[in-house]
C-alpha cells in the first residue's frame, strides 16, 4: 500500500460485511426495526454476532424526520449498541458517508477493533409532509418570513448550473432516466423504473425547473456496515474492502458567498480523500462512482466536484454514455436516491454499502462491466453544505 | 410572518414561529403491532427470546437475534411509582394520579401504566393486575388497559 502523505494511522481499516433493508414509504417497521434489521444482515454477512463487536456507530438525520427526539439513544438497542461506547454522527444529508468515516476513525485510531455502523432513517410518518421539517434549516429572521421549502435551494442551484454549463434539462433528466434503470436491478429499490426523458419533463413542476421526477422520493429505510482493523478483517474474510480514503468539508449555509454552480464543498472533502489514498488523478484512478442524487442534475454538479469531470463536462460526458453501467466510469450503479430511495442517513449509507458489494462482485445484476479497483461515495447536507467523501479499494 | 413591534423602545422585537409538520404517525412495528392486537382481545404479549421473554415486545432480542410473540401472564409487581397532585398546567387535581413502573413475574421489562389505588396504601412490591376496558371500546393501544388495580397477594 502506498504511503499516506497527510495521516498517521494504528491500523488499516476494511469494510467485512454489509446489510441494507427495502427503502419503501410508510414501512410498517419502528425506526428501531429497521435498524435492527439492517445491523442483522450486515453480521450474518460478515458471519459475526454482536458479542464480536467492540463499538457502534449510530447514523441518522434530523429527529424530526422519525419524530422521536435523541433518535441516537432510540435506535440505539436496535443497532446492538447498548454497553459499549455507542455515538451518533449527524451532517444533515452527509450523515450516510459520514457514518462509515467516523467508523473509520474508531478503528483507524486503534480505539476499536470491529465496529458496527448503522444508518437509519424515517421519513414518513411526518404530516401533512416531511417538507415541513426543511423548513428549520433556514435563517429564521431573513429567510423563514418568506416561507421557503427545501426545492428552492434545488431549483435556484439547478437553474445557476443549467446557466453556467448550458446544460438542458432534457440532458440532466438522463440522470433520472439512468439511475430509475439502474435500480430495477436493486432488490431493496423504490422507485426503479423504465422511464424516458419525456416522462421527466412532462412529469409536475414542483419549483421550475423541477420537475416530480426529477426529485427521489419520501422513503423508509436502513443500512449499515461491519468495519474491521486488518488483522481482525484477515480472519473475518478472505476479500475485505479497504477504506483507502476519508474527507469531509463544511460550506458556508449562507448565500451570500457561495457559488451556487460548483460545489467546492464536495471538492475539498474529495481533494482530503484522494490524498489520503494516493489519487492524484482521480478521472483515472477511479473506476466508478456513487456521487449523491437526491436531485438529478446534483449527480452531475457532484461529478464535478469530485473532480471525476471537468467544470461543465459532465452534462457532455452524460450524453455519451459515459456514466452507464457499461460505460468508462459507471455512476450510481446502484440506482442512486432517484431509482433505491432516499432514506437520509441509511440513502447515503447505501451508496458506500454498493461500492462494498461491486469491489467484492457482489452487486448481481448491478455489478458494472469493467474490472473494479476502486470506487468513490459521496454525500451532501443540504442546507447544510458539509460534503462527506469515502474511497474504498479492493 | 410579521415582527411585533412594540411601543415600548426596550422590548425585544419577536419573530414568531410556526412548526409546519404538524403531526406524526407513526407505525407500531412488527411485533408491536402484535402487542397492540392481544391488547384489543384482553391479552398482552411480549418477544420470546431464548428463556426470557421481553415486554414490552419488538422484533429483535437483546443479542440482535429475532424473537418470537410470546403470552405474558404475570403477576404483575409495582416496581416504583409517584403519585401526582397537580395537571401539567399547574391545577391542582380532584383525585391524585398514581403512575407506576409494574413489572410482570414471568418477563423482563415492565409497563409504565396508572395505577388505581389509594396514595396512602400503595407500596413497592404491591401485586396488582390489569384492568381492561370493555371490548367494544378498545382501540388497540396502550389505553385499552384503563388502569392497573390492586390484586389479591399472589
Amino acid at each position: 500500500m502506498v504511503s499516506r502523505p497527510n495521516i498517521h494511522v494504528k491500523s488499516k481499516v476494511a469494510v467485512v460485511g454489509a446489510g441494507i433493508t427495502l427503502f419503501r414509504r410508510r414501512m410498517l417497521e419502528t425506526p428501531r426495526e429497521l435498524a435492527w434489521e439492517a445491523a442483522k444482515q450486515a453480521l450474518d454477512s460478515a458471519g459475526l454476532t454482536i458479542r464480536d463487536i467492540d463499538c457502534v456507530v449510530i447514523g441518522s438525520a434530523p429527529d424530526a424526520f422519525d419524530g422521536v427526539h435523541m433518535k441516537g439513544e432510540y435506535l440505539a438497542d436496535g443497532s446492538g449498541g447498548l454497553f459499549k461506547p455507542t455515538v451518533r454522527v449527524y451532517v444533515g444529508g452527509g450523515t450516510g458517508v459520514f457514518v462509515p468515516i467516523a467508523a473509520w476513525w474508531h478503528v483507524a485510531s486503534g480505539l476499536c477493533r470491529t465496529v458496527l455502523a448503522v444508518a437509519e432513517e424515517k421519513m414518513s410518518p411526518a404530516r401533512p409532509h416531511p417538507q415541513g421539517v426543511f423548513a428549520y434549516i433556514w435563517d429564521p429572521v431573513l429567510e423563514r418570513p418568506l416561507g421557503p421549502n427545501l426545492l428552492w435551494i434545488f431549483a435556484l442551484e439547478m437553474r445557476r448550473y443549467m446557466h453556467k454549463c448550458n446544460a438542458s434539462k432534457e440532458t440532466i433528466a438522463l440522470v433520472s432516466v439512468k439511475n430509475k434503470r439502474n435500480a430495477l436491478d436493486h432488490p431493496a429499490a423504490q422507485a426503479a423504473a423504465n422511464i424516458t426523458v419525456e416522462d421527466v419533463l412532462n412529469s409536475e413542476v414542483l419549483v421550475w425547473p423541477v420537475n416530480r421526477l426529477d426529485v427521489s422520493p419520501v422513503s423508509d429505510g436502513a443500512a449499515a456496515l461491519v468495519l474491521a482493523s486488518e488483522n481482525e478483517a484477515r480472519r473475518i474474510t478472505d476479500s475485505p474492502v479497504w477504506i483507502e480514503g476519508v474527507g469531509w468539508t463544511l460550506d458556508n449555509t449562507h448565500w451570500y458567498n457561495r457559488e451556487l454552480g460548483y460545489p467546492r464543498y464536495v471538492q475539498y472533502a474529495a481533494r482530503m480523500a484522494y490524498k489520503m489514498a494516493a489519487i492524484e488523478r482521480p478521472w483515472r484512478d477511479i473506476d466508478f462512482a456513487e456521487p449523491y442524487d437526491p436531485f438529478d442534475y446534483k449527480e452531475l454538479h457532484h461529478i464535478e466536484g469530485l473532480m471525476l469531470a471537468r467544470p461543465c463536462e459532465a452534462p457532455k460526458l452524460l450524453e455519451e454514455g459515459w456514466f452507464d453501467r457499461s460505460g468508462e466510469l459507471p455512476t450510481s450503479p446502484s440506482g442512486g436516491l432517484l431509482g433505491v430511495g432516499n432514506p437520509i442517513a441509511a440513502a447515503g449509507l447505501m451508496k458506500a454499502a454498493e461500492l462494498f458489494w461491486q469491489l467484492r462482485y457482489e452487486a448481481g445484476a448491478r455489478q458494472v462491466k469493467k474490472p473494479v479497483h476502486r470506487g468513490v461515495a459521496q454525500a451532501w447536507g443540504d442546507l447544510m453544505q458539509a460534503g462527506t467523501v469515502v474511497v474504498m479499494g479492493n | 410572518m410579521n415582527a411585533q413591534w412594540s411601543k415600548n423602545p426596550w422590548t425585544v422585537y419577536r419573530f414568531p414561529g410556526r412548526m409546519e409538520v404538524e403531526k406524526y404517525v407513526y407505525t407500531p412495528g412488527l411485533h408491536g403491532l402484535e402487542f397492540a392486537k392481544a391488547l384489543r382481545e384482553g391479552r398482552i404479549v411480549g418477544t420470546k427470546c431464548g428463556d426470557t421473554v421481553y415486554v414490552p415486545p419488538t422484533t429483535f432480542c437483546p443479542d440482535m437475534t429475532r424473537g418470537e410473540i410470546a403470552e405474558v401472564l404475570g403477576p404483575w409487581y409495582v416496581e416504583s411509582y409517584t403519585v401526582v397532585h397537580e395537571s401539567l398546567e399547574g391545577k391542582p387535581l380532584e383525585k391524585p394520579i398514581i403512575i407506576a413502573v409494574i413489572a410482570p413475574e414471568d418477563a423482563e421489562g415492565a409497563l409504565v401504566h396508572y395505577v388505581d389505588a389509594d396514595p396512602e396504601e400503595i407500596y413497592i412490591g404491591m401485586p396488582v393486575e390489569p384492568v381492561f376496558r370493555p371490548p367494544e371500546e378498545r382501540k388497540g393501544n396502550i389505553l385499552d388497559i384503563l388502569h392497573f388495580k390492586p390484586s389479591a397477594q399472589a
